[in-house]
């Protein structure tokens, strides 16, 4: 039986993803070593979440159909450029966000962040879609297309449950 | 005269914009390289400061074609770690023509560190790219040539005055910009 984040990468790939940019979470350790391992998309692990999103937005401008893999912590590094790059150039980015801080969270510091995510991409205006249950790993597949039809990053957060961390 | 990023970027277009795609930094270098050669090849950035190296980074992972990331110290400084980037992940056909001229120009020609203690190609080498070049004024055409016609990832890091002409902001929609270029990319 696959594992979530083999679930969740072959959903991803079936709906065009062909083209990834990482930063760390303890949470997606097991979907950053597949993406390293895979030779049939383009991957790349980064410094910062905002170089992230500019290697997505390149890619999508040379024809590939980006995703960035972040923790929601991330957020807070890459709002500026969601704006006037993501949302002003309407650029289809996918982000599988890991969201932390969700019950299942051993790290208190975690908190106050997570709670601040969904009004934060409420004010940056970023569709967003939360996921509790690894069964709807492929409708977490969908937002691929999503964003495209969208025309702008399109978010999903996926909390511990999700991940089967809870 | 001094010979300011404009005076550089008017010798280096006509070879670029032939042979490239451009991602364009925000602010007076999208304005020169507009009002020096308009190119459905250019990118014009409008905002996302810093991010010139890493959208022409994603970009050069993505297609087969030369891609040159106009750049700037003060953009590079701060977004240091995608040197680090470039060094691990830069494919063959990525240029970072980093212009130096040691200030913020469009916020006024504040000092950036460039002006100051710090060396940008020496930190683009500690990152692990192999190609750094450092030129001064008109010597960057034929190192951009000879990096054009070699395997990179290269780095140029051009050190020219600080100043810029008055120009007048792109006349052009942030969508329409995208269009172009990635229809040119894609052929």
């Amino acid at each position: 039986m696959n594992t979530v984040s083999e679930e969740l990468l072959k959903e991803l790939k079936a709906n065009g993803a062909d083209y990834f940019a990482s930063v760390p979470c303890k949470l997606l350790g097991e979907m950053i070593n597949l993406l390293a391992e895979d030779n049939t998309i383009s991957y790349t692990p980064v410094a910062r979440e905002e170089e992230g999103l500019g290697l997505c937005a390149g890619a999508y401008l040379g024809g590939k159909t980006p995703v960035i893999v972040m923790q929601n912590t991330g957020l807070g590094t890459i709002i500026t450029s969601l704006f006037s790059l993501g949302l002003f150039y309407n650029l289809p980015i996918t982000m599988i966000i890991s969201h932390r801080g969700t019950p299942g969270e051993k790290i208190g510091t975690q908190v106050p962040m997570s709670n601040a995510v969904k009004p934060l991409l409420d004010t940056v205006g970023i569709p967003y879609f939360a996921f509790s249950d690894a069964a709807d790993v492929a409708k977490v597949g969908r937002l691929v297309q999503h964003a495209q039809v969208a025309q702008r990053p399109v978010a999903a957060l996926l909390d511990f449950d999700f991940w089967g961390k809870g | 005269m001094s010979y300011r990023r404009y005076e550089l970027l008017k010798e280096l277009a006509p070879t670029m914009v032939d042979n490239a795609l451009i991602i364009s930094n925000i602010g007076f270098p999208s304005q020169e390289m507009y009002e020096i050669k308009d190119s459905p090849k250019n990118f014009y950035m409008l905002g996302s400061m810093g991010l010139s190296s890493s959208i022409g980074l994603g970009l050069s992972q993505s297609t087969d074609q030369t891609v040159i990331s106009i750049d700037g110290d003060g953009s590079v400084l701060m977004n240091l770690g995608t040197l680090s980037t470039i060094g691990n992940y830069a494919p063959k056909n990525f240029i970072l023509l980093l212009v130096d001229n040691g200030a913020y120009g469009s916020t006024g020609d504040q000092p950036t560190h460039t002006s100051g203690k710090t060396d940008l190609a020496a930190m683009a080498r500690a990152a692990g790219i192999e190609s750094v070049h450092v030129t001064q004024d008109g010597g960057a055409k034929a190192v951009l040539e000879q990096c054009m016609g070699s395997d990179g990832p290269h780095v140029i890091v051009a050190k020219v005055a600080p100043g810029s002409p008055k120009l007048k902001p792109i006349p052009m929609d942030p969508g329409y910009i995208r269009d172009r270029f990635k229809q040119e990319v894609s052929g």
